[in-house]
């Protein structure tokens, strides 16, 4: 019989692709010989729609981008902000930033380790997840008066301070989080399936992370020790102490453990950061909401921020005017999503569902 | 050495360097050697009267970072032959810019659908003409700007 090299596509409507990832796939036999992600399935121009109004206007789009992890977005958009504008921060609006971007990174890898546990053909894993999260999700209510999408950071502070009802919520959940945490791990890295699917599937080296400009997670489990929250210190990271974790093999296995060991890291930081929350405003009562739209800037600006996913950052472009010249978001998804090629061919499209949910697209950020 | 037209700072401390466009895969390979190994982001700049192609540079073993500016009127050379990574910016600053990258191995749209006539980020580019993705009948997408069955 000839070999044939047959043509598949898979999405942009499969269950497995985390949203709406179209990846042409060409097989021969059951081996992916080429892979080519397309996008675009969700552009609606973030970056235009931002160029279009005054500068706290942009945030209800940066909110949207990584939609599990709203508050990270946020956060790199009003650093950026502050930066362009001047605008000074009171230290406990920092804190409390601090806080509430760690558990939401904690909520956003919770959703990615219950739908990676789905793709893996692990049910109970998804719900135990979703039950962690949804505490998260209380808390996170509790203080910003929404669950998902929270528009919660400002220029120049924070929204609302942190109740004593939301307080004491955060310390009932950290009192059980690692123990919970740790029984969601032992599902995963007990299961003889799951390990065998993972371990050395879809193998992205240093070199070729680097290249492609791959952050994050990713990143670490490839073999390199770089977080931007240790490496380049941002809000007071420098005052906490977490580890980073790394791993070398850079599969899908490795990207699990990474992401498990920086939740435990992160509710390290929650704790920390409720020991040490100063008194004081909570944001800076020079700049009123109305006053926010008045404040022209020029320059340009960037700071970078580790989000769950990776680098996020917004670059901005002042021309004098109250309205952002320029507004690029650095999506990590975007270059992350990017490096797929690499990863799927040689691989079997069995383990195509394993590669692609490990690196966790978010396509509200791919596809801006 | 390649020459350096002018030197700015950014408002976070980031050096920004302005390469005139013909040497820019020449200077950032340079760039490279010495260190900055990662290609963080490539995007464009519309000033009306020109075009601006940025490129954000990391080195990560000291963690210092660069700004590369180049003005150009619509077409640079392409750096994918530098990093991989390279590729997909291109492709996006191509579909929303109309930036031209001269030895791109695939420079198609990426965000928009094939065929979309204009450049969104433009500043010139018209907001009130609506243009709609269509469905062809062999499944293919087409672009128009009457609204279709099935788009």
């Amino acid at each position: 019989m000839q070999d044939k090299i047959v043509e598949v596509n898979f999405g942009p409507q499969h269950p497995s692709t985390h949203g709406v990832l179209r990846v042409k796939v060409k097989l021969d036999g059951e081996v992916i010989v080429d892979a080519q992600p397309i996008i675009g399935y969700l552009h609606r121009n973030a970056e235009k729609l931002s160029e279009m109004g005054y500068y706290p206007k942009a945030q209800i789009y940066v909110d949207r981008l990584d939609y599990a992890a709203a508050l990270n977005m946020e956060l790199g958009f009003v650093l950026s902000a502050e930066k362009l504008m001047d605008v000074q921060v009171p230290d406990r609006a920092l804190w409390i930033r601090m806080m509430m971007v760690e558990l939401n990174r904690i909520a956003s890898h919770f959703i990615w380790l219950g739908t990676h546990g789905l793709d893996m053909g692990m049910l109970s894993p998804f719900f135990y997840c979703f039950r962690e999260r949804e505490k998260v999700f209380r808390i996170l209510d509790e203080i910003t008066g929404s669950r998902l999408l929270y528009n919660y950071f400002a220029i120049g502070g924070v929204y609302s301070d942190v109740t004593p009802k939301s307080l004491e919520m955060i310390k009932t959940w950290l009192s059980d989080f690692d123990k919970n945490l740790t029984e969601i791990e032992n599902i995963f890295k007990k299961s003889y399936v799951y390990v065998a699917r993972t371990k050395g599937t879809g193998k992205l080296g240093l070199d070729d992370t680097i290249s492609y400009g791959v952050t994050g997670p990713m990143l670490r489990a490839a073999g390199k020790k770089w977080d931007l929250r240790k490496n380049k210190p941002y809000l007071h990271y420098d005052q906490i102490n977490f580890d980073v974790p790394s791993q070398q093999a850079g599969d899908v296995y490795a990207r699990m453990l990474v992401r498990i060991e920086e939740m435990h890291q992160s509710a390290r930081i929650v704790a920390q950061v409720l020991d040490k929350l100063p008194a004081g405003d909570f944001y800076n009562k020079k700049y009123s909401k109305p006053m926010l739209v008045r404040i022209k800037a020029t320059g340009e600006s960037y700071i970078p921020t580790e989000s769950p996913k990776g680098e996020f950052g917004i670059y901005l472009v002042g021309d004098g005017s109250a309205i952002p010249y320029r507004f690029r978001i650095r999506s990590p998804s975007f270059a992350n999503l990017s490096a797929a090629p690499a990863m799927l061919i040689g691989y079997k499209i069995a383990d195509m569902t394993a590669t692609l949910s490990s690196m966790d697209p978010v396509f509200g950020e791919v596809d801006r | 050495m390649i020459p350096v037209e002018s030197e700015a700072s950014s408002k976070d401390g980031v050096k920004i360097i302005y390469v005139a466009k013909e040497n820019i895969l020449q200077f950032l390979k340079e760039k490279k050697d010495e260190g900055f190994d990662y290609l963080l982001m490539i995007t464009g700049i519309d000033y009306k009267d020109h075009l601006e192609v940025v490129y954000h540079l990391l080195s990560s073993k000291s963690g210092e970072r660069l700004v590369v500016k180049a003005k150009t009127d619509g077409e640079i050379d392409s750096v994918t032959s530098l990093w991989k990574g390279a590729n997909w910016h291109e492709r996006e600053t191509w579909d929303l810019l109309g930036i031209k990258f001269n030895g791109h191995p695939n420079l198609k749209r990426i965000l928009l659908a094939e065929g979309w006539v204009g450049h969104p980020l433009r500043k010139d580019y018209p907001m009130e003409k609506k243009q709609y993705v269509n469905l062809k009948e062999d499944g293919y997408d087409s672009v128009s700007f009457e609204k279709k069955e099935g788009y």
